[in-house]
């Protein structure tokens, strides 16, 4: 097993050893990244129930933009097999979702299945910028999406009139048989989502609509269901006080870094995500598949769910969570058990009390 | 007058829900010191970071805050606190009755979901003043919440009733109100985004969406008697109403009966 500490290639049990001494010294630890398998999330949370830790993922900006609409209006989404499947027309909302997979195949093949069988595929652009070039239609959005979307809401009810094309736009939704909003949550904010449901359920009202949101490159759509049958919670949940409480404000890691609150991190990355900026100013311990000598503190190899070991992720084509096995294995550790062995030396030691004077 | 006294900057986030003049009335100074207030795995005593001195009246100072000290006054039902510092998220969040003075800078989420009493900000509101939490069903509820210096983005995002006034608000101010009141001196772009009921009164705004639309000048009752109500809060606001005023209706992307009056 691969592991370094402070730079300097060591072994497994010196490396865990180095990495529970670090959480265990720490007043305000955190788990961070939660990029892995539905196995090592669990372990994480356990992990983190014991030592009091709180949690954030490496997608948060998107989940909370998504979970903030949904639990406000709830939402009309689809899959992508659906939208292949059944979709009449596509409108891409921002210049993201064009690089994803889904549309590639959205571009490539037509509607096979469902009232609209056969039929052309329009894709139409909303403040695509450069990406849009493949667009039916395209429309900019010089005031920034969420005003964008909401001015083809207000055509789509009938309140806004006229022959803009983003009143095209609308109309062409209204006229499609199978609608779908193609958005990526990141880039529209929480109040751009809702305004997208508003939209598609409205619409829904006179023919079918819906939304569906890309995924980033993180695991948060296998940490949503993960943290919400282990707390009850969404994923920003902290163990202070030995209850999960949900806080998305003071949970955020970058900012309890920024503010100084935090003084010890797990950074959790079997499946690669971007490395953020904040992880070099606080002590830390990295369990990554790629793993670098520098990364962390305390680092950690651990295998790759789907490559090294097998594991269930989230699988974008088919919106659920499958088990992806080995595709060539290998004898690095799982983030599981890197995990459970963490919680096991901790769970000896006496964590420290809660009523010594601090300050 | 009791009075909390701020020892030392604290080494984490503390929660103020408990430490309300009512509460603290009815503790020995021993059990007050006692009190829980830290959020992580050590854990914090009042003791430990404050000097208490307790009268058992419905006034609590708090001298010396801290933007680590959240949801101070929170469902405060009764009685008074005077805090001189800053303080952090949160701010009577879910009060009820009562009044909240703070001389500093408060964090963000100040007042959300409260329905009563007055809260008043000297100094800059963060984020989401008089806006709600994830998940909550409004921003404020029925309070009186007045921001002296400026206030972040989303200022009143989706609040339901009462009365907001502010020196500058970001962008976003008013989205998604369901109804209420505010009144800015000037606020960023896009207000009112989402609206569907409400009054945004401000001196000058930033862009405005093209789901709102200009309904012409208009001399109403109503607009006097807000400027009465408002006279007793702030005089400065109160005059906002005595210009020349241009209405937008919005937004026409929701149920659209949303007001933002201009004055020029």
């Amino acid at each position: 097993m691969a592991a370094w500490v402070k730079g300097g290639a060591t072994d497994a049990d010196t490396a865990i050893e180095a990495a529970a001494s670090l959480l265990a010294k720490a007043r305000a630890p955190v788990i961070a990244g939660l990029s892995a398998d539905v196995a090592a999330i669990r372990a994480a949370y356990d992990l983190a129930g014991r030592i009091g830790a709180s949690i954030d993922t490496a997608g948060a900006a998107a989940t909370y933009a998504e979970l903030g609409s949904l639990s406000r209006i709830g939402a009309m989404t689809t899959t992508p097999a659906e939208a292949v499947g059944r979709a009449d027309a596509v409108l891409v909302v921002g210049a993201a979702p064009w690089r994803s997979q889904l549309m590639k195949r959205l571009s490539a093949l037509k509607p096979s299945r469902g009232r609209a069988a056969g039929s052309d595929r329009a894709l139409l652009a909303l403040g695509a910028g450069s990406e849009g070039a493949a667009a039916t239609l395209a429309c900019p959005a010089e005031g920034g999406l969420p005003e964008a979307i909401a001015e083809l809401r207000a055509y789509g009810r009938g309140h806004l009139a006229g022959d803009t094309p983003r009143a095209k736009l609308a109309g062409l939704l209204a006229d499609a048989q199978f609608g779908v909003l193609l958005y990526d949550p990141a880039e529209i904010g929480e109040l751009g989502v809702d305004m997208l449901q508003g939209l598609a359920m409205e619409l829904s009202e006179t023919t079918r609509c819906f939304t569906l949101a890309i995924a980033g490159p993180d695991q948060d759509r296998a940490v949503v269901p993960v943290a919400a049958w282990l707390t009850g919670q969404a994923p920003r949940s902290g163990f202070g006080r030995r209850v999960p409480e949900h806080d998305p404000w003071r949970f955020d890691v970058a900012r309890q870094v920024a503010a100084g609150e935090v003084d010890a991190v797990l950074w959790l990355a079997a499946l690669p995500v971007p490395r953020p900026g904040w992880l070099a100013s606080v002590p830390s311990v990295g369990l990554v598949a790629e793993a670098e000598a520098n990364v962390a503190d305390v680092v950690i190899a651990v295998g790759r769910p789907g490559r090294d070991l097998g594991g269930v992720l989230w699988n974008e084509q088919r919106a659920a969570l499958t088990y992806w096995p080995a595709s060539a294995p290998s004898e690095r550790p799982s983030a599981a058990s890197v995990l459970s062995a963490l919680r096991d030396r901790l769970a000896e030691g006496r964590a420290a009390s809660r009523s010594e004077p601090a300050c | 007058m009791s009075t909390l006294t701020l020892r030392a900057a604290p080494p984490e986030r503390l929660d103020f829900l408990a430490i309300n003049p009512l509460a603290l009335s009815r503790l020995s100074q021993a059990e007050a010191e006692r009190l829980e207030v830290g959020t992580t795995r050590r854990g914090v005593r009042l003791g430990d970071c404050f000097s208490v001195s307790l009268d058992g009246s419905d006034t609590l100072t708090i001298e010396g805050g801290h933007e680590r000290l959240d949801r101070v006054g929170a469902a405060l039902s009764e009685g008074a606190i005077r805090i001189t510092g800053d303080v952090g998220q949160r701010l009577g969040a879910g009060m009820a009755g009562g009044r909240l003075t703070v001389t500093g800078h408060a964090g963000p989420y100040a007042a959300s979901g409260a329905t009563g009493g007055t809260i008043i900000i000297e100094g800059d509101a963060g984020d989401h003043a008089g806006g709600a939490v994830y998940a909550a069903k409004a921003g404020l509820d029925g309070a009186t919440l007045i921001i002296r210096g400026s206030a972040g983005a989303h200022l009143g995002d989706r609040m339901r009733r009462g009365i907001i006034l502010a020196g500058r608000a970001g962008a976003f101010a008013g989205s998604r109100m369901i109804a209420g009141t505010i009144a800015a001196l000037a606020v960023g772009d896009h207000p009112g985004y989402g609206m569907r009921r409400g009054t945004l009164v401000v001196g000058a705004h930033g862009r405005m969406s093209p789901t709102f639309v200009e309904t012409g000048a208009h001399d109403l009752v109503f607009l006097r008697l807000l400027a009465r109500s408002l006279k007793g809060l702030s005089a400065e606001h109160a005059d906002l109403l005595g210009r020349p005023l241009r209405r937008y209706s919005g937004d026409l992307a929701t149920i659209a009966k949303g007001e933002i009056w201009v004055a020029s």
